[in-house]
């Protein structure tokens, strides 16, 4: 039977351990239930029984997953999702990235790579079409990001796009990215799930591509998209990037400074966009088939060259540890690409190691908030592992069960994962979207920042009755993150799930409405959340740090949260899912399980 | 009346200044003066007396308004920015 156009129709499914691949068949009905990206990766670790295993053992489970859109003329579209149980939460961890590798990826004839087993040695695993090899990496054992990309593409050919670990992911640093042509799958530490199988990298290349149901009006659909990607609702990603967010934040008292212990930062103007921009060289530069552009790199003193940097890394690797100097930030944004770290987590867990060492937790006296050589000796340590490096390396939830005395407190992490540039205190709706995402304290699979940015509620006083929108919100980041589309297009959507549901359209042939892709969404964020249940899940851990319930921003008396308040907020966002109080998901299983 | 009107982002980007003083009795008002001051703002974020999809005010620091017959009181604070808060 032919594919549905889109798709493969099958994913290959590689033992590391014995060089062992195997075709499988991915039916219809699975791919229209779940889509691709994260709902097919979720899908697709359920079916093999990855939420047991210890993200680092040999059993574990790491996807690799591509998309229905991925080829096709959509802009935005050329992403992959990895999927894998996360060593930092131990729970489900999907982190997108973008570009060739998701283009080349799929054309080696599979809707999804997925990785069991481990090698016996540092190795590349090189996909050719439906050939699959192993070749020793000893050579590059070690090196940065950058310089094992270079090395691959010399060794193999231009043709082949190739996703890697740093240092931080061979030595399985909780929070490793894996990393594609300067882009990041970067969230939960799927770089040390790679790192332990002994993968230094994947290079991928394939010539089999997919039909299209309705090439000529997808043509002509992704040609009226493109044209309104270039419209107002882009203009703040093209002009200024995502980095424009922090003088904003700072006004309201919601830009996190010293570990959560402020709400703004005296020196932000300092490392503001808007000055970069008035004192150094910036460029711009873009994803493969994305007509946005939303990359901004900034030039950087000495050989550095330039450096990307969005409102994330400038937020975690700033404010969050009292750095006020832009060169520190740079720089120390750099060491985490190169070396293969999460900007957030890395910033998030150094920040508080600061407050630690401050309190006097840890015999630290050297890592002091605002000491620009304190934060990129801390980044230098956690990938050597000498010294305070073995407990930063563990994410700030690991360090705090080690440290003991309450530390856990202000450990600025929700399920184990280090909250992103968001005080939730100042941003209620955004509060609830960390406590219940599944894969912890998260704005990209729960966008519930939008609406505390809009009239729809009052954003230091959000009530249970408005906790439905966070369900919208993520129902409508489950779709993107499925599809794959980047979030940066969802201004440009009057509705999102009618024009997805035209589009998937004309991809598959398929009658999908958007009424179906509502009940898409549920049905993928209930997986996520049946994942997490089956690795241990309980109602305890959908919560903030006590930090955030029993203090105020202190800038902003206002900006307080309750533990009462969150858990109203939690229990109708679980009646509103249909998961019951505690949010338990009813007990059915699957179709294809 | 004159407010104090704060600009963040991209309505900085086209107004050129990051503060300005705006004159108006309603948050319409106000848009209108600062539209026909700034003809690059008024082009990119503002349509008569409204902010164009994509664009947001925000009273005071407190809360988020769009409704351009929100009566103003004189000395407030008026913050113009981009909806899109993501990244």
């Amino acid at each position: 039977m032919p594919a549905t156009p889109g798709y493969h129709g099958r994913y290959l499914r590689i033992d590391l351990s014995t060089g062992l691949s195997t075709e499988i068949a991915i039916d219809a009905e699975c791919l229209r239930d779940y889509l691709g990206g994260s709902g097919l990766g979720v899908a697709l670790l359920l079916r093999e029984g990855a939420a047991e295993f210890d993200p680092l053992s040999p059993q574990a489970v790491l996807a690799f997953v591509f998309s229905p859109l991925v080829g096709s003329p959509v802009t935005t579209s050329a992403k992959f999702a990895v999927v894998s149980k996360s060593p930092l939460t131990q729970r489900l961890n999907d982190s997108l990235a973008s570009s060739g590798f998701a283009l080349a990826g799929k054309k080696t004839g599979y809707d999804a790579l997925v990785l069991v087993g481990r090698t016996s040695e540092l190795s590349i695993l090189v996909i050719d079409n439906d050939q699959v090899s192993l070749q020793s990496a000893a050579d590059l054992q070690g090196l940065s990001n950058g310089d094992t990309q270079r090395l691959l593409q010399a060794r193999l050919g231009n043709e082949f796009q190739t996703a890697t670990i740093g240092p931080a992911g061979e030595r399985l640093v909780r929070y490793a990215t894996i990393s594609h042509d300067g882009r990041h799958a970067g969230r939960g530490g799927s770089g040390a799930v790679l790192g332990s199988k002994n993968i230094k990298g994947l290079a991928v290349r394939g010539t089999r591509r997919v039909q299209w149901s309705q090439p000529q009006a997808l043509t002509s659909l992704a040609k009226q998209l493109s044209e309104r990607s270039f419209g107002p609702a882009t203009a703040k990603y093209r002009e200024l990037g995502t980095a424009s967010n922090l003088l904003t934040f700072n006004r309201l008292n919601v830009l996190p400074t010293r570990n959560f212990q402020q709400g703004s930062f005296a020196q932000a103007a300092a490392i503001s966009p808007e000055e970069l921009n008035a004192t150094r060289k910036r460029s711009r530069s873009s994803c493969v088939a994305c007509t946005i552009g939303c990359e901004h790199l900034y030039s950087t003193k000495g050989a550095g060259g330039s450096v990307r940097l969005e409102y994330e890394n400038l937020f975690a690797l700033g404010p969050l540890c009292g750095i006020g100097d832009s060169d520190v930030i740079l720089e120390a944004s750099r060491r985490c690409d190169e070396l293969g770290l999460d900007t957030i987590s890395a910033g998030g867990t150094i920040g508080f190691a600061m407050e630690c060492a401050e309190r006097g937790l840890i015999d630290a006296p050297w890592l002091r908030f605002g000491d620009g050589p304190a934060l990129l000796r801390a980044l230098d340590l956690i990938v050597s592992g000498e010294g305070l490096g073995e407990l930063l390396a563990l994410g700030s939830r690991g360090m705090a069960l080690e440290i003991g005395q309450d530390s856990i407190h202000f450990a600025p992490q929700v399920k184990g994962l280090e909250l992103p540039g968001y005080d939730p205190r100042g941003l209620q709706m955004m509060a609830l979207g960390f406590a219940v995402s599944a894969r912890g304290a998260d704005h990209n699979r729960s966008g519930a920042y939008e609406v505390d940015f809009s009239e729809s509620v009052d954003r230091r006083d959000v009530g249970p009755e408005s906790a439905y929108l966070a369900v919208e919100t993520e129902d409508k980041a489950a779709i993107m993150d499925s599809l794959i589309l980047c979030k940066f297009l969802r201004g440009i959507f009057a509705d999102i799930f009618v024009e997805s549901a035209e589009i998937l359209r004309l991809v598959t042939g398929w009658d999908v409405t958007a009424k179906e892709l509502r009940a898409t969404a549920q049905r993928i964020v209930t997986a996520k959340k049946r994942f997490n249940v089956l690795a241990g899940w309980t109602p305890a851990e959908d919560t903030l740090p006590q930090r955030m319930l029993r203090v105020a921003i202190p800038e902003d008396a206002r900006s307080q949260l309750s533990t009462e308040r969150l858990a109203a907020l939690i229990k109708a966002y679980n009646l509103a899912r249909g998961w019951g109080e505690e949010g338990w998901p009813p007990d059915t299983k699957p179709h294809f399980l | 009346m004159q407010v104090t009107v704060e600009l963040f982002g991209i309505p900085r980007a086209r107004a050129g200044v990051s503060q300005t003083v705006a004159h108006g009795s309603t948050l319409g008002d106000v848009l209108l003066d600062l539209a026909r001051r700034f003809p690059a703002l008024g082009e990119t974020c503002i349509q008569d007396r409204s902010l164009k999809p994509g664009y947001t005010a925000n009273l005071r620091g407190e809360k988020f308004v769009t409704d351009p017959t929100l009566r103003l009181r004189e000395g407030d604070a008026i913050l113009l920015l981009s909806v899109d808060a993501g990244g």
